[in-house]
């Protein structure tokens, strides 16, 4: 559904040429909602607004839904823009519109009829849930409402694109987590492509199925959300992991040196990530049953990533060696993530 | 005061009235475009233009750096190919417009300017041309704050006004001048500041009236 072909973006300014995005390819596939994570300045607003040329690339091709916009005319790629919604992280709505002339807004732009606009508009409304404050003005409602009226305006015009600029980095958490639920539901009433540019890893576990780390205008890391959960390569996406996920050994363990080999009498330290069905095995005890080992659990939890279930749990394996080898070979044929941290004696 | 004095008054009060409507309205259709024109080729702006820009802000600084009483003696020869005389009170309102397009013109730009650029790029977003911008988006949205603005025009025009009478122009200055000043009739003078005083509370809060309906940001 997207394109990027080495889009790069470099600003010019008196003080120097400033290298906003190197080049950058991805490829966004249609119904998928793709997260771009970065820390602020990292390019990830100057990247979303490549998509729909609000900032005009530097070098590469932009191609949406099968046409490239870098090779547009101005009316050509206004006529295109009608096909990617927008929000936005302060909601830029009108403050002389009602909520319904904000939603109305984009159709008018169109040249729609009024009774046209008033068949797309009410259906809207009710979508976000904000038909009775359809004559209210924006400064009226509430942060979370006025995103509902940003996204019933940015689906408006029935785009098959929706672009996320931090749209919940403004709302409080349990605003953001009902923005989040309205914009999973879009996304699979109407197959609707959505990325979203966040800061907030929160956001993306909740409602992303496939996640690209931005840094420096480079993308660093791109995968599925599990891929990237469970073995980040780079520091800042181990850090954006951490941040959600904290599976930091526990106080007592800290310092303890690691050991690669085996440690007489030792321990083995585990961490092993579940994904789905697997979450529900009795794991823990069928080792303990099968081998000769015990399992001490040092961190459990349960969490979700989109809606799959996902499960982290720290253990240590005691035992002998032969024991703890058969152990790992058992759980390496198992649908899981394991890495194996060291033994501690 | 006699009879006949309440009639040189309410005749004042007309001439003022009229050379300020009519500069106001003439003004504003002058000003606004060129407001709108300095504001979209601005720097960073829907439509940058940096030539247009200066050489438009020339003009308008050029303008208003020009003292009143100067700009209307030195555009009498306009004014009589205007209007067909240069003197009369609808002689004045040529000045008059002439002096105040240029800031209105400024309190546009300045208006249109508040306007959040995130708005500008929503609409951006959407596939608005730059002419459903203004009209859609920056008018709209800046309108209570121009009101404000051209009700600022509105009470300098009022104070210009008095100027006019040295072409002739009539209104409640040049009767304050003739009769309260150089006729020493204290009781006129007072009459007429009163009359303009009343004029310009009353001009000032149907501005903030109208502006404060349409300002729907603090409700």
């Amino acid at each position: 559904m997207i394109e990027l072909h080495n889009v790069e973006k470099t600003y010019h300014s008196k003080s120097g040429d400033i290298d906003a995005l190197h080049k950058t390819n991805l490829s966004i596939n249609a119904g998928e909602i793709f997260g771009v994570i970065g820390l602020s300045g990292a390019g990830k607003s100057t990247l979303i607004r490549c998509i729909n040329m609000l900032e005009v690339p530097t070098g590469g091709q932009v191609v949406v839904d099968g046409q490239d916009l870098t090779a547009m005319s101005e009316a050509e790629l206004r006529k295109a823009r009608q096909n990617i919604g927008m929000i936005f992280q302060h909601f830029n709505l009108l403050a002389s519109r009602t909520v319904y002339d904000n939603i109305a807004f984009p159709l008018e732009i169109q040249g729609l009829s009024k009774d046209e606009i008033l068949k797309k508009v009410e259906p809207l409304l009710e979508l976000v849930g904000l038909v009775e404050r359809r004559d209210h003005y924006p400064s009226q409602l509430s942060g979370g409402q006025k995103q509902r009226v940003g996204i019933a305006r940015a689906l408006a015009s029935s785009p098959k694109v929706l672009l996320c600029d931090e749209a919940t980095s403004a709302l409080d958490p349990q605003t953001t987590k009902s923005i989040l639920d309205l914009l999973k539901d879009i996304n699979k009433r109407m197959n609707l492509t959505i990325v979203m540019i966040t800061h907030q890893m929160q956001v993306v576990k909740e409602i992303c199925d496939r996640v690209a780390v931005i840094e420096n205008g480079d993308i660093i890391e791109e995968g599925t959300m599990f891929e990237l959960f469970t073995n980040p390569k780079t520091p800042t996406t181990k850090d954006f992991i951490k941040s959600i996920n904290n599976v930091e050994l526990p106080a007592i363990l800290k310092g303890v040196p690691l050991s690669k080999e085996y440690i007489e009498g030792g321990k083995l330290l585990l961490r092993l990530s579940f994904i789905g069905s697997s979450a529900g095995d009795p794991l823990i005890s069928s080792l303990v049953k099968k081998f000769d080992v015990d399992v001490n659990i040092l961190y459990g939890n349960i969490d979700s990533i989109k809606d799959t279930p996902y499960g982290t749990l720290l253990v240590e394996i005691s035992g002998v060696r032969s024991s703890i080898k058969d152990a790992l070979t058992y759980l390496h044929a198992r649908n899981l993530r394991m890495e194996v941290m060291g033994y501690v004696s | 005061m006699s009879p006949e004095i309440i009639n040189l008054l309410i005749k004042s009060f007309g001439e003022t009235c009229y050379m300020v409507a009519a500069s106001t309205i003439i003004s504003t259709l002058i000003g606004l475009p060129l407001g709108v024109i300095l504001t979209v080729t601005r720097k960073g702006h829907i439509l940058e233009n940096a030539p247009v820009n200066s050489v438009l802000g020339a003009i308008v600084n050029a303008t208003r750096s020009t003292p009143f009483i100067i700009l209307m003696v030195a555009i009498i020869p306009l004014t009589r190919i205007i209007v067909g005389s240069s003197i009369g009170t609808t002689a004045a309102i040529v000045p008059l417009t002439i002096s105040a397009a240029p800031f209105i013109a400024r309190i546009i730009e300045s208006s249109l300017l508040e306007i959040d650029h995130g708005v500008i790029e929503a609409a951006q977003a959407m596939g608005a041309s730059p002419l459903q911008i203004v009209n859609k988006v920056l008018l709209p949205e800046a309108l209570h704050s121009i009101v404000l603005g051209i009700t600022l025009a509105i009470i300098s025009l009022i104070g210009y006004s008095a100027m006019a009478g040295a072409l002739g122009g009539g209104g409640l200055g040049d009767l304050a001048i003739r009769y309260g000043y150089q006729r020493f009739r204290v009781d006129i003078m007072i009459a007429t500041v009163v009359v303009l005083i009343a004029q310009v509370q009353i001009v000032q809060s149907c501005g903030n009236y109208i502006s404060k309906k349409l300002n729907k940001n603090k409700l």
